[in-house]
């Protein structure tokens, strides 16, 4: 017997670090699809957390150690400066985990701090150490895992840019083997076989290896259809645009960056025609304008401002005060559609520009942010230029010493509000505000207030307000549902209603990050932006800073830096790592409003999410597609429960009163009543009867007897069968 | 189910109340060996003398009011001594046949290993053929004909150990044990004055026997039961621990006995808890394990209850 349970082990750990690999099947795409970097070292945590867990030392060296390597790992990933395991070193990761639970209770999720998420996906792999054991060497149920890792990897390859072809291969191989070696298992438990554990292992295994072999090869050789559904996102988009239409009276514009904002509202259509290129060290928000009045129904400038010429220092748009610190960046612009603006475009914190042709001036608003371009009195844009760029980092703990009604004369202007404007809003902003002190936290309340109420970005089906409706108010409280001019106007409204200076900006986002291009010479990365990346949001006035933006449309993120209290050093450096990653393998992608989130993650960490509506897709599908499966593979005794009575109730004949009597045999083998292999029916009756109590097992067996050992037909105790039979089942399956 | 058959199976519950008269806490034995009068079979008893085994035969013979034969086989036995002798009468100028104690109904064969091989296969031809031939004249035997061997455990002195062959023509093989303490006290109490089997009455004639014999052959034994009985027989020719596993007239016997089973127990048809556990009784004497069990120590008895352990029991018809 000792060989059995010797051999039994052995295959149980051979099956667990089947279930390993498996695992590194599912972390491996996850360096593609979600931006996360170093790969290698979660590789290695995982390696580590299986071969401690198998080496069945005991649980108080194996946590230890499982920990200490979890620690090893955030020293290289995050705290590398200071001495690993000092008394700094542990201040620096409690504060850390400090902020981002305090992050986690106000669900604060976008801020959290990539350690703090490292540490996180660190902890769940640990945990999937043992979850795994459980599943694979004591239970020793590998198939839904299996079945799982296939979903999954479909999933991703269906709907992401990972490209599963070799993925799906090496989980088949792995898989099946799995599957096999556990059927051995099974087996050799069952008729307790005992053999050396070579000899069954070899005979065995290499059948099974044949067959694996044979099958990846013929699978992989054989021809292929092509996808009916090549890529399926544009499919379902198209499909429910089509499906969905637009209503009489919606106003459908193309997508572009345009002078007249007096009237907001409508759908728009796609347009992908690029506008410039950008060459930066990081994706930003491109400035053109900011307006300050609103009308009810769009914005307008009241005060056009002075422009003021310049030979090329723009500082005036925009320069913060000595409180933020600053990273001096340089930037390269060049216009491949010339006709699309007549201004300038720049990033927070630019300070210079040096166009490419020299006899070139510039005409500075500092009111209103505009920057327009002239060649002898002339304007006229520039085919590229660069920009000095001192890129801010707001510091929020300055932000947060604005408190309430700090007010002076020239806020007034940004305090502007139309008289029509229902009250309701005004109450809405008040309560919103309700529970913060100062400015930066109102300010967050409302830019966080979409998100969290559930709000949907949506480009196609956006009201116009009627004549006697309020924009704002028609989206705060009726439809809900609008893009990026609807979410800016909204939050500098309510800003205003709590008397927050704000302001309504435009511009464009960062753009899609583009590879082998070289439209710029240098190795700073290059984007590009087109009519589909303008956007709008909001700036808010602090005054021992300045202005700063503020994103409240859902689905994006700002990608300016706020610190608290973390070195900019640190962040740079971070950028950096990012900035060296591999290129992706892009395939062709539809063009859509979500894709220039590729690379506006908010903090640019190691885990920085992206791609937030595939990413959105995906999650839902994985969800739905698991939960299905587990709903039915819960409920299949309920389902075939109800089927097998609808029978056992209509049909008298001996076949379906054995199918029925099996039920009950499969529904107590899953309530762990299993019928031994030489146990006879009345032994096994009498067994459910002493577990469950009263007698209906054992009747209902006597009558089950006398149709199979006696020959005899049920049809005359066909009622008294059926009533114990039923009776048995609910009270099994209830 | 009959009337007629509930009736007679009242009676078979009257005989075995009969018998525990005389013999005290061995009802298992008692319906094992009615079992096989039932089942046209014989029974050999393999135990130590006095625990019972002739009072158990002679009260199987009071009850059925049958007429009871006894052969104490001893080495020096001869052939016609079991089946009889032709003596010349000069009275009558002929030869007479003196007929020997196998053409009685109920035959006590005591000590069957003690006497040589050719006089034990002249009771053991007997039994299977249900005729003898003396002098070549063909004899019928008796109608109900039932033997009951009893041999000493094999290990004894001067034993001439039954072949395979042999063995194989009983139906079942028995053993009676010691009885417990209290069973032992009781049968004092009972033998105090006279024992009890000279009181003994019957409950039954003969022909009902017969008519009993008939209904048992009636009983339904169905495929999966006939599967399963193969299922344990062939288990029995592969089992590595088993030199040789049971012969197909044991399947024959197994359905026998299974019948009779059935029909002690009020049922007209056979059950896999039947064929379970009889196992043991009718296929313990057939077959031979092999040194190396012995050597660890497994009986014939412990690898049978492994084999129906682990043998599957059919659960479908067909």
């Amino acid at each position: 017997m000792q060989d059995l349970s010797q051999e039994n082990k052995m295959i149980s750990l051979v099956l667990y670090f089947g279930s390993m690999i498996l695992l590194l099947e599912w972390i491996y795409p996850l360096g593609e699809v979600t931006d996360t970097g170093n790969m290698s070292v979660f590789f290695l945590y995982i390696v580590l957390c299986f071969i401690l867990t198998a080496s069945y030392l005991p649980v108080w060296v194996v946590s230890p150690v499982k920990f200490l390597g979890l620690l090893f790992v955030m020293d290289r990933l995050f705290y590398m400066a200071i001495p690993f395991i000092s008394k700094d070193w542990f201040v620096q990761l409690f504060t850390d985990i400090k902020m981002n639970i305090s992050m986690v209770i106000s669900q604060n999720w976008l801020e959290l701090t990539p350690s703090f998420r490292t540490i996180l996906f660190l902890i769940l792999l640990w945990m999937m150490s043992y979850l795994l054991y459980y599943w694979f060497a004591v239970r020793k149920k590998p198939f839904s895992f299996v079945l799982l890792t296939f979903i999954y990897l479909t999933v991703l390859d269906t709907f992401t840019v990972f490209d599963g072809s070799t993925a799906i291969i090496r989980a088949f191989i792995i898989g099946v083997a799995i599957l096999g070696i556990s059927y051995l298992q099974h087996i050799l438990e069952k008729e307790n076989v005992r053999t050396p554990v070579m000899t069954t292992l070899v005979k065995w295994v290499a059948p099974l290896v044949l067959v694996i072999g044979f099958s990846t090869v013929i699978g992989y050789a054989a021809p292929k259809f092509d996808p009916i559904w090549p890529d399926p996102v544009p499919f379902i988009q198209s499909a429910a645009e089509n499906g969905f239409g637009d209503g009489p009276g919606n106003r459908v514009q193309k997508i572009g960056y345009g002078e007249n904002d007096e009237r907001l509202g409508g759908g728009f259509v796609q347009d992908d025609t690029r506008v410039f290129w950008v060459q930066a060290p990081k994706s930003q928000y491109w400035k053109v304008e900011t307006k300050d009045t609103y009308t009810g129904k769009g914005w307008v400038r009241s005060d056009e401002g002075s422009f003021s010429e310049s030979m090329g220092s723009i500082g005036a748009v925009g320069s913060y005060s000595e409180l933020v610190e600053t990273n001096e960046d340089e930037a390269n612009i060049r216009f491949d559609n010339p006709g699309v603006l007549n201004k300038l475009t720049y990033a927070y914190g630019s300070n210079q520009v040096i166009p490419e042709a020299s006899n070139m001036t510039f005409l500075v608003n500092s009111l209103t942010g505009e920057v327009i371009p002239r060649v002898d009195s002339e304007a006229k844009l520039p085919d590229a230029y660069q920009l000095n760029i001192n890129r801010p980092f707001f510091p929020i703990d300055e932000l947060r010493k604005i408190g309430e009604n700090v007010l002076t004369q020239e806020d007034q202007a940004y305090l502007q509000l139309p008289e029509s404007l229902p009250d309701r809003v005004i109450r809405l902003a008040e309560e919103i505000t309700a529970e913060a002190d100062n400015r930066y936290d109102k300010a967050k309340a409302i830019e966080n207030y979409f998100s969290k109420n559930g709000f949907i970005y949506d480009t196609q089906n956006v009201a116009v307000p009627g004549e006697d409706e309020d924009y704002v108010d028609q989206f705060l409280f009726e439809t809900q549902k609008g893009y990026c001019d609807n979410f800016s106007t909204s939050m500098v409204v309510m800003l205003r209603a709590v008397d927050i200076p704000a302001r309504w900006a435009k511009g464009f986002t960062g753009g899609e990050r583009v590879y082998n291009q070289d439209v710029f010479q240098g190795s700073q990365p290059e984007y590009e932006i087109t009519n589909n990346n303008a956007h709008s949001w909001v700036e808010v006035y602090f005054p021992n800073v300045g202005w700063v933006p503020f994103e409240p449309t859902v689905g994006f993120s700002n990608p300016s830096n706020f610190v608290y209290g973390e070195s900019i050093d640190d962040i740079l450096e971070q950028e950096q790592q990012d900035l060296e990653m591999p290129e992706p393998q892009q395939p062709e992608l539809p063009e859509d409003e979500q894709a220039d989130e590729d690379d506006n993650g908010a903090t640019g960490g190691i885990f920085s999410l992206s791609n937030p509506m595939k990413y959105t897709i995906l999650g839902v599908g994985v969800l739905a597609i698991g939960l299905i499966v587990w709903l039915i593979s819960r409920n299949r005794y309920n389902i075939l429960g109800r089927w097998k009575r609808q029978r056992m109730a209509r049909r008298k004949d001996v076949d379906t009163f054995t199918d029925g009597y099996q039920f009950i045999l499969k529904v107590l083998a899953k309530n762990g009543l299993e019928l031994k292999g030489g146990q006879t029916l009345r032994e096994y009756a009498s067994d459910v009867d002493r577990w469950y109590g009263g007698s209906d097992m054992s009747e209902l067996t006597s009558y089950y007897e006398r149709a199979i050992y006696r020959d005899e037909s049920i049809e005359n105790q066909h009622h008294e069968v059926y009533r114990l039979w039923n009776r048995l089942v609910n009270n099994l399956l209830s | 189910m009959t009337q007629q058959m509930m009736t007679q199976q009242n009676k078979v519950d009257l005989i075995l109340d009969n018998m525990e008269k005389v013999i005290i806490g061995k009802r298992e034995a008692i319906e094992l060996s009615l079992l096989a009068l039932l089942a046209e079979g014989h029974v050999l008893l393999e135990d130590v003398p006095g625990v019972g085994k002739t009072m158990l035969v002679r009260a199987l013979a009071k009850s059925f009011d049958l007429e009871f034969k006894r052969i104490q086989f001893t080495p020096d036995l001869l052939p016609s001594d079991v089946t009889g002798v032709s003596i010349y009468n000069q009275k009558e100028m002929n030869f007479e046949f003196r007929p020997g104690p196998i053409l009685g109904n109920i035959v006590l064969a005591d000590e069957i290993n003690r006497t040589s091989p050719k006089t034990q296969s002249a009771l053991l031809e007997s039994m299977e053929e249900n005729h003898i031939t003396v002098d070549g004249t063909t004899m019928e035997l008796k109608r109900p004909f039932f033997v009951m061997a009893t041999q000493n455990p094999i290990e004894y002195e001067g034993t001439y150990p039954l072949p395979e062959a042999q063995l194989d023509r009983f139906l079942l093989k028995l053993n009676l044990g010691y009885p417990s303490p209290e069973e032992e006290i009781q049968m004092l109490d009972r033998t105090s004055s006279e024992h009890p089997i000279e009181r003994l009455g019957s409950v039954m004639h003969q022909d009902d026997l017969l008519s009993l014999q008939d209904e048992v052959k009636q009983i339904h034994v169905s495929d999966a039961i006939k599967k399963y009985i193969v299922y344990i027989l062939n288990a029995t020719r592969t089992h590595p621990l088993l030199e040789l596993g049971a012969s197909p007239r044991a399947s024959i016997s197994m359905m026998k006995a299974a019948k009779a089973y059935a029909y002690i127990n009020k049922r007209d048809y056979v059950l896999p808890d039947d064929v379970k556990y009889l196992t043991k009784h009718v296929l313990g004497h057939r077959i031979i394990i092999s040194s190396e069990a012995k050597f660890e120590g497994k009986t014939a008895a412990s690898i049978l209850d492994d084999i129906v352990r682990k043998t599957i029991v059919p659960i479908e018809r067909g």
